[in-house]
């Protein structure tokens, strides 16, 4: 063994796992120099511009294009009936149904899609859309999820009126898209016959849009001289693009490029394949050249990729100690006008049977009807797996609820309740084995960094004076990294992911992925991993992702999936490589390789210090003739890895607000995150997601909602009304951390990216709604937003001096 | 988006005069603020524009009014339109029932209920504004009316001579709106704390 100090500093050079290595991405950031979509210019590309309906339900009577066509620079008008000769007016979605590309005789939500002009240049390409007369008879709209089944509900989906399923079970309604459930619904009805004390809430999740700084858009470009189909693509999942153009297409996938690029915030908007692009391709196989298709601000919250619309009913049984016997949560599901979710084909309503939370719940039933109304489709997974923030959600606002009706402490009741340390892995009763945990130390740390006892004092006395001030609590679990193939698949496609590593001769190091980094630093955090796996420095290690031409396929970047299963794939591939150069040291070494052992950056002889061979020697020794008996030259492999399982990443927060009664307004005085994502491999970057995150939850929680008039028209689709919190409102975040590792993961590591928005909304409306709790409040619907909060002050008599 | 008005104002007219005017389409297109009748297609259906300036932003609305009912006995008319703008993202329509009682000889009240509902564009970004500018619509539309009304009771050949005149083309101005309808609401503010 060299000094300590010595291998200390070798330890420091690789810049591994666990160190704070600035952003290896930023270098280009910070300099405008990324490449997102619109950056991209090809020779003689067209742009296209689209046609969108203004009304959220009518019939298309008849286009007019001639006024367009005269327009100077417009090339071409496309409508659906253009599309049908090559069949793609219509294309397969994500969720089991079909979305119109171009709107095929009816429009079904305002804002719809209804034709693409094609022209010279941006200019030209709007004015030539403002110039196409669409004959629309207007409809009556169906805006509210509850009054889709009601029995003489006009019929959203007359294409589909007469199936009796859309992919998942049997439809009871033409507005029906499926109604699935999970647990057992007798034990749970029993535990609530039997329960000394029950309670039951209904909790909306508000419409709400992830709204990333860049908008969705492409290029396409087809070769007509070779066939070649490339397109550049806002997406976080390439691989799975690919795929879904071949599908549609017919173009072999082989001869499919996509290209992500830098992406400018997902957050689950760039997980589906929208309208514009398909229509860009058809255009650009149908001209021969490239076709630009970039969303506006407001086309892309009004039409791209929503979030939530869950109608929700909670419902806990208990003991008269708190002790949970029984839970309940049933949710009607707004899903727009195409059922476009993007959701794993087994699991329609997400991942929602996590509702069960970090509590031990020993009967527990769920269920969710899923139907249309006249708004957007595309429901995906804002900052989440599908549907976890409205499970988590539930079950951190209805712990509160039956503490509350009890009188007990809320973190006194969360202790009550908790998976216990010992009992990990832990199978809840709607079927989800949580891998590893260790709740109560987590809420224990942070109750006394914010001295809770002190706080509860302090808010007492504030109620004497007619105060208000509210303390929030969220002990959440997550369920992140889809997932097993047994489980897990998108269009028959496994939702494993994949690394590829290539070592050159002087120890540089290339690897690619099946990920898709949009901002979530990547680049960094990979190499980390190569760097200690391989003890080459993480300042000479290469990462790209995105380029289906150049990486394994993979699932993308969704559902904070990325270390989970692509950090999994990194560290395999990395330890093909690592036993590999193993044999070869052995050989030059002259030893067995039972006799060598690792340290650091190089493998030694055992007892035998000065005898070594450094990884970087030998990546050039693979690259010579001198190599054991039969081996091939090169140091390179590729892993595609299948988790055995998802990952449970944990966190205990609190919030404490304080409320002007007389104005309404919120003000979010502290906010302490503890995170529990096991193995940590970039401390800094793991930060500043949780930042990005809680500043999510704050502005869900706080002001985002999309809010529609009865006749489905839009209230609130641009960054005028939309709430997208600034430095200015956002509050200060404080982090701390406990490692609890995954036992099945190679590194330990848990997803983390998610976590503080799904446990940030609840926490943050806990605070809010447990300031009005000595009032008698229960619950309110966020966005606590201070016109709406004012409204339960004044509903109380509380706003008036 | 849907806002309903009803309002009735005095006229210093007779009633026979105020009905006379009231049922030349193209007269009363001509006294509502920013609007034109651009055809007339038959007897009860035309086609016209409406103009809304709203600061920088210019909406033209395109479309076709037509006259359901006219009740002579009455005094009574009931009017529909719908229409879209130019850019083909918005869209709007109207449903107007109006009458003229006579108070006297002299004078007489104009009685109208419309219904006016928005979407798109303009519904999502005039729909908070909706109900004030209605009303602001109404008061100018109002305002031309009285002042064509003259003509109208002086005798049919000038009748016939005025409106032969192209209507008085102005856009409705978004600014002066916003201007009124902040001095209303100054007014009911005021006049609240005086209660």
């Amino acid at each position: 063994m060299g000094d300590m100090s010595e291998l200390q500093q070798r330890e420091d050079a690789l810049q591994g796992m666990g160190t704070s290595l600035l952003r290896k991405e930023d270098a280009r950031f910070i300099r405008g120099q990324g490449s997102y979509i619109d950056d991209i210019k090809l020779p003689g590309m067209l742009f296209g511009a689209l046609v969108r309906s203004p009304y959220a339900h009518a019939r298309i009577k008849g286009i007019a294009k001639a006024k367009a066509l005269a327009c100077p620079g417009v090339v071409a008008v496309l409508t659906a009936d253009d599309l049908k000769p090559v069949k793609l007016h219509w294309m397969p979605t994500l969720g089991g149904d079909v979305q119109a590309v171009l709107a095929d005789q009816k429009v079904c939500f305002q804002l719809q899609e209804v034709a693409m002009v094609l022209a010279s240049d941006r200019y030209a390409a709007a004015d030539g859309a403002a110039l196409v007369e669409v004959d629309y008879e207007e409809l009556p709209a169906i805006v509210d999820p509850k009054q889709s089944m009601v029995p003489d509900a006009p019929v959203i989906r007359e294409d589909i009126a007469e199936k009796k399923e859309v992919g998942h079970g049997p439809r009871t309604h033409p507005n029906h898209i499926f109604t699935w459930e999970a647990g057992d619904k007798a034990a749970a009805d029993a535990a609530f016959a039997g329960a000394a004390v029950t309670v039951r809430e209904e909790i909306l999740n508000p419409r709400v849009h992830p709204c990333p700084l860049e908008t969705c858009g492409c290029v396409a470009s087809f070769s007509k001289a070779t066939g070649n189909l490339t397109v550049y693509l806002t997406s976080q999942a390439p691989h799975l693009v690919r795929t879904v153009l071949a599908m549609l297409s017919g173009i072999p996938e082989s001869k499919i490029r996509v290209v992500g690029g830098d992406i400018g915030g997902g957050f689950g908007n760039k997980v589906p394949v929208y309208p514009g692009y398909v229509v860009a391709i058809v255009a650009s196989i149908v001209t021969g050249v490239p076709v630009k298709w970039i969303e506006s601000r407001i086309d892309n919250i009004s039409t791209t990729g929503f979030a939530r619309d869950y109608h929700g009913i909670g419902e806990l049984a208990a003991d008269a100690d708190g002790r949970i016997k029984g839970l309940r949560f049933t949710a009607l599901a707004d899903h727009g006008a195409f059922n476009s979710h993007v959701s794993a084909t087994k699991f329609p309503a997400g991942l929602f049977s996590i509702c069960t939370g970090s509590y031990a719940i020993p009967n527990a039933y769920c269920r969710v009807d899923a139907v249309y109304t006249n708004k957007a489709p595309g429901g995906v997974a804002y900052r989440c797996s599908l549907r976890v923030t409205e499970a988590v959600y539930l079950i951190e606002r209805m712990i509160d609820v039956l503490a509350q009706k009890l009188g007990i402490d809320k973190a006194e009741i969360r202790r009550r309740n908790f998976v216990q340390k010992e009992q990990f892995p832990y199978t809840t009763s709607l079927g989800w084995t949580l891998d590893s945990g260790d709740y109560v130390p987590a809420l224990e740390k942070v109750l006394k960094a914010v001295d809770y006892e002190g706080l509860r004092r302090e808010q007492a006395e504030k109620r004497a004076k007619g105060e208000l001030m509210g303390i929030g609590l969220s002990t959440f679990t997550e369920i992140v990294g889809a997932g097993p193939t047994k489980a897990c698949d998108i269009l028959g496609i496994g939702l494993f992911d994949s690394c590829e590593i290539r070592v050159h001769p002087t120890g540089g190091v290339i690897a690619r992925l099946g990920t898709m980094s949009q901002g979530q630093g990547h680049a960094t955090t990979y190499a980390q991993i190569i760097a200690t796996e391989l003890g080459l420095p993480a300042s000479d290690i290469v990462v790209e992702e995105g380029d289906t031409d150049k990486a394994p396929y993979g699932a993308g970047t969704w559902g904070s999936r990325s270390t989970p299963v692509s950090g999994a794939a990194t560290a395999k591939a990395a330890r093909k490589i690592k036993d590999k150069a193993r044999q070869i040291a052995a050989h030059l070494l002259e030893v067995g390789e039972g006799d060598l052992e690792w340290e650091v950056d190089r493998f030694t002889v055992k007892g035998n210090p000065g005898q070594a061979k450094t990884m970087k020697e030998l990546c050039m020794a693979a690259h010579t003739g001198n190599l054991p008996e039969g081996m091939e030259q090169g140091l390179n492999a590729v892993a595609y890895y299948d988790p055995p399982n998802l990952t449970y990443p944990f966190g205990a927060y609190v919030c404490v607000v304080d409320v002007d009664r007389f104005t309404g307004e919120v003000k979010v005085r502290r906010f302490y995150a503890l995170d529990d994502c096991g193995t940590r491999i970039n401390p800094m970057i793991i930060e500043g997601q949780i930042h990005g995150g809680l500043t999510e939850a704050f502005a869900v929680a706080l002001g985002q909602q999309i809010p529609f008039d009865e006749n489905g028209n839009h209230l609130g689709n641009s960054l005028m009304d939309y709430f997208l919190p600034t430095a200015v409102e956002t509050p200060k975040w404080e982090t701390d951390h406990t490692v609890t590792p995954s036992p099945h993961h190679p590194l330990g590591a848990k997803g983390v990216a998610e976590s503080p928005h799904v446990g940030g909304i609840p926490c943050i409306s806990n605070a809010v709604i447990d300031a009005f709790a000595h009032l008698g409040v229960t619950h309110m619907d966020m966005p606590h937003s201070a016109w709406r909060v004012w409204q339960q002050c004044h509903a109380l008599g509380i706003d008036r001096h | 988006m849907k806002v309903e008005l009803e309002k009735s104002f005095p006229l210093p007219a007779p009633a026979e005069a105020a009905w006379a005017l009231l049922q030349d389409v193209e007269a009363v297109a001509g006294c509502m603020p920013g609007a034109r009748i651009t055809e007339r297609v038959d007897a009860t259906h035309y086609k016209g524009t409406v103009t809304v300036k709203l600061g920088p932003a210019s909406m033209a609305f395109r479309g076709e009014v037509e006259v359901k009912e006219v009740d002579a006995a009455a005094r009574a008319l009931h009017l529909a339109g719908r229409g879209m703008d130019s850019t083909g993202t918005s869209g709007a329509t109207m449903d107007l029932h109006a009458r003229v009682e006579a108070i006297d000889a002299a004078t007489c009240r104009l009685v109208g209920r419309s219904e006016v509902s928005v979407s798109g564009k303009a519904a999502t970004f005039g729909g908070r504004l909706m109900q004030g500018v209605a009303e602001q619509v109404l008061q100018q539309f109002v305002a031309n009316f009285v002042q064509r009304l003259p003509a109208v009771a002086v005798g049919a050949a000038e009748a016939s001579a005025a409106a032969q005149e192209p209507p008085p083309q102005r856009e409705l101005n978004g600014l002066a709106l916003v201007w009124a309808m902040l001095r209303d609401w100054l007014h009911q503010l005021f006049g609240r704390r005086r209660t």
